[in-house]
C-alpha cells in the first residue's frame, strides 16, 4: 500500500510538471514584463529605489495628472451612457417574446462588442468626420455640427465612438440579470398597487445594482485601457494615459527620467486592478441570486 | 391593450434608433468610400487604388503571419494543459483558471513597456521582429482562449473516453489525435478564431513597437487618402465580422451564453460559481 501511494504521488508530481510550459509562459510575458514595470516605477535614473517617478507624475506643474482625469473622465462618462442606454435596449429585448430576434440581437451584440479599433474609428470619420457623409446632410438642412462646437476629434466624440462597442457589451452582460428578475415580483408589486414607475423603483432597479456595477465595472475598464480608437481618431489632442505611454515609448515626448512611463503604466495597472476586484465583488454577490 | 401597445411602441423605438446607431456609420462608409470625394458620383477608385497601393500587401502578409502564430502558439500552448489539468490536476485548475484571466489586469500598453524594458537586450530574432507580436497576443488573447478551450474539455467526459480508448489499446498520441482532439473540435476552432480576430485588429502593441502591420499601415495610409482608409476598413470589417459569427456559430448549441467573446470574464467567474456549488455536475476525480 505505502509504495502504491508514494508511486500515486510520483506521478502527481510528474503530472505537474505538465503545467510549467503553461505558467512559464505566463510569466516571461506576463508577469516579468508587468513586475518590472511596477518595479521600475519606483526607481530613479540610477537605479535606486525612489518616489519621484510617481511625484512627477502627481506634480500639479506636469500634463501627466490631467491626462489621467481626462482618462478617467472618458472612461467614466463613457461607461454611465453606455450602461444607461444600454439598459434600456436590455429591457425592450426581454419584453419581446420572439426568441429568434433574441438570438439574433445577443450574436450581433457579440459581434459588436469587439468591433473596435482603426477600422471602427475610420468608420466615423466617414460619417461625421468633417467631410463625412452624415455632417454633409446635415450641413445641407442648415446645421453643420463644426459650426456649432461640435468635433468628432475630442473628448464628445471619443465618448460616440466607445458608445459603439461599449452599447452591446451592457446587453450581453445585463441580459442574464434583467431575465432573472421574477416576473412574480412584478405582479405581486402590481397587485398590491405598484405603478411601473415604482416597481422599477422600489423592486427593479435595487435588485439590479449589483449587477450594474459590475457592468459598469468592465466597461470602465474597455473604456480606461483602448488605445487604437483613440490614437487613430485624435492623434493624441485628447490627452489619455495610454497615449502619453505610447508616445513616451515611440520617444514622440522626450523627458529626462528615463522611468517615467512605467510610473504612469503602475498608475494605470492599480486602477485596472481596482476595478476588476471591485467587479469580483459584486460579481460574487450576483451570483448567488441569480441562480 | 393599451398597456400591451405601448410596451411595443416602447420595443420598436428603441430598437429603431439603437439599429439606426449600429448600422448609420457602416451605410455612410459605404458611400463615402464609394463617393470618394465626388458626391454623388459613385465609383470603386478608392477600391482600386486600395488594392494597388504600395504597401497593402506586406502589410497583409504581416499580420496573417502574426495570427497564424498566435493561433499556433495559442493551440500549442493550451490544448495539452488543459487536458492535463481536467484530468490529472483538478486542484490546479482554480489556479490555471486565476492565471488565464491575469491580462486583464493589464493594458496592453503597460505590456509594451514591460516587454521592451525587459527585453531589450534579447537577440533582434525575437524583439526585433514581428515574432514578438505573435507571442504578446497569445496572451491578450489568453482570458478567452483558455476559456474557450477549457469549456471544450469541460463538456466531454474525459475520463471515460481516456479510459475507453486505453482499455483498447490505444497509445496517448492516439488518444489525442483520434479521441480527444476531434470531441474537442468547437472549443479549439473558438480559440483559433478569437486568436486569429484579436491578432488581425490589434493597433496599440504594433504601432508602438513600430512593426507595420495591416492596422499600423491602416492608419498611414490615412492622411493621404482617406477614401482608400475607408474602403479597406470597410473591408477589415467584415472579415472581423464573419470570424466573430463563425465563432457564435461554433459555439452554439453548446452554451446559450457564447455569444463572442467580450463576455468572456462574466463566462469564467459564471462558470466558477455553478461549478464550486454543484459538486455533482463535475466528474468525479
Amino acid at each position: 500500500m505505502k509504495s502504491a501511494g508514494s508511486g500515486a504521488r510520483r506521478f502527481r508530481f510528474l503530472a505537474a510538471i505538465g503545467v510549467v510550459p503553461f505558467l512559464g509562459y505566463v510569466a516571461f510575458f506576463l508577469i516579468i514584463p508587468a513586475g518590472s514595470v511596477m518595479i521600475q516605477a519606483f526607481r530613479d535614473n540610477n537605479g535606486r529605489l525612489s518616489l519621484s517617478n510617481l511625484a512627477t507624475v502627481l506634480s500639479s506643474q506636469q500634463p501627466w495628472l490631467h491626462s489621467y482625469v481626462v482618462s478617467l473622465e472618458l472612461s467614466a462618462v463613457s461607461a454611465l451612457i453606455a450602461a444607461v442606454l444600454g439598459l434600456v435596449g436590455t429591457v425592450a429585448l426581454v419584453s419581446s417574446s420572439n426568441l429568434l430576434a433574441r438570438r439574433l440581437v445577443t450574436t450581433a451584440c457579440g459581434v459588436l462588442a469587439n468591433t473596435g479599433g482603426v477600422p471602427l474609428a475610420f468608420a466615423f470619420i466617414a460619417t461625421i468626420g468633417n467631410a463625412g457623409v452624415a455632417t454633409h446632410v446635415l450641413a445641407e438642412i442648415g446645421f453643420n455640427p463644426y459650426d456649432h462646437g461640435f468635433s468628432l476629434f475630442s473628448f464628445t466624440g471619443l465618448v460616440i465612438v466607445y458608445l459603439y462597442f461599449l452599447l452591446p457589451l451592457v446587453v450581453l452582460l445585463t441580459l442574464p440579470p434583467v431575465e432573472a428578475l421574477r416576473r412574480e415580483w412584478r405582479e405581486a408589486a402590481a397587485t398590491l398597487g405598484a405603478s411601473p414607475r415604482s416597481y422599477w423603483q422600489k423592486v427593479g432597479l435595487p435588485v439590479l445594482t449589483p449587477p450594474l456595477i459590475a457592468t459598469l465595472m468592465v466597461l470602465f475598464m474597455d473604456a480606461f485601457a483602448a488605445y487604437a480608437t483613440a490614437q487613430a481618431l485624435t492623434t493624441g489632442s485628447v490627452p489619455l494615459v495610454p497615449i502619453e505611454i505610447g508616445a513616451l515609448l515611440a520617444g514622440n515626448v522626450v523627458s529626462n527620467q528615463a522611468n517615467l512611463g512605467d510610473a504612469l503604466g503602475f498608475g494605470m495597472i492599480v486602477i485596472v486592478v481596482a476595478a476588476g476586484v471591485l467587479y469580483v465583488l459584486v460579481q460574487r454577490r450576483t451570483a448567488r441570486w441569480l441562480r | 391593450m393599451v398597456a400591451v401597445r405601448r410596451k411595443r411602441t416602447f420595443r420598436w423605438v428603441v430598437f429603431g434608433l439603437l439599429g439606426f446607431y449600429v448600422l448609420a456609420p457602416m451605410a455612410a462608409s459605404i458611400q463615402f468610400s464609394l463617393e470618394a470625394g465626388y458626391q454623388g458620383h459613385l465609383s470603386f477608385i478608392a477600391y482600386s487604388q486600395a488594392i494597388a497601393e504600395p504597401g497593402l500587401a506586406a502589410s497583409l502578409i504581416t499580420s496573417v503571419k502574426v495570427a497564424a502564430g498566435a493561433m499556433v502558439i495559442t493551440l500549442v500552448l493550451l490544448v495539452p494543459t488543459v487536458i492535463l489539468v481536467n484530468l490529472r490536476l483538478p486542484r490546479w485548475r482554480a489556479v490555471l483558471d486565476a492565471v488565464s484571466l491575469l491580462p486583464l489586469g493589464v493594458p496592453a500598453v503597460v505590456i509594451v513597456l514591460g516587454v521592451l524594458g525587459v527585453y531589450r537586450n534579447l537577440p533582434d530574432i525575437i524583439t526585433g521582429t514581428p515574432v514578438i507580436l505573435a507571442l504578446v497576443y497569445v496572451i491578450l488573447a489568453m482570458p478567452y482562449s483558455y476559456r474557450a478551450i477549457d469549456s471544450g474539455v469541460r463538456s466531454l467526459d474525459l475520463h471515460t473516453l481516456v479510459d475507453a480508448s486505453r482499455s483498447m489499446g490505444a497509445g496517448w498520441g492516439k488518444l489525442f489525435s483520434r479521441v480527444l482532439l476531434p470531441n474537442m473540435r468547437s472549443g479549439i476552432l473558438a480559440a483559433a478564431f478569437l486568436t486569429v480576430a484579436l491578432s488581425l485588429g490589434e493597433y496599440a502593441i504594433a504601432s508602438i513597437m513600430g512593426f507595420m502591420t495591416f492596422p499600423v499601415w491602416l492608419v498611414s495610409v490615412e492622411g493621404n487618402n482617406p477614401y482608400v482608409a475607408v474602403a479597406l476598413s470597410i473591408a477589415a470589417l467584415l472579415v472581423t465580422w464573419i470570424l466573430l459569427v463563425a465563432l457564435a456559430l461554433v459555439g452554439s448549441g453548446k452554451r446559450r451564453t457564447t455569444t463572442g467573446f467580450g463576455i468572456g470574464l462574466v463566462d469564467a467567474l459564471d462558470e466558477a460559481e455553478t461549478s464550486a456549488s454543484a459538486p455533482g455536475a463535475e466528474p468525479a476525480t
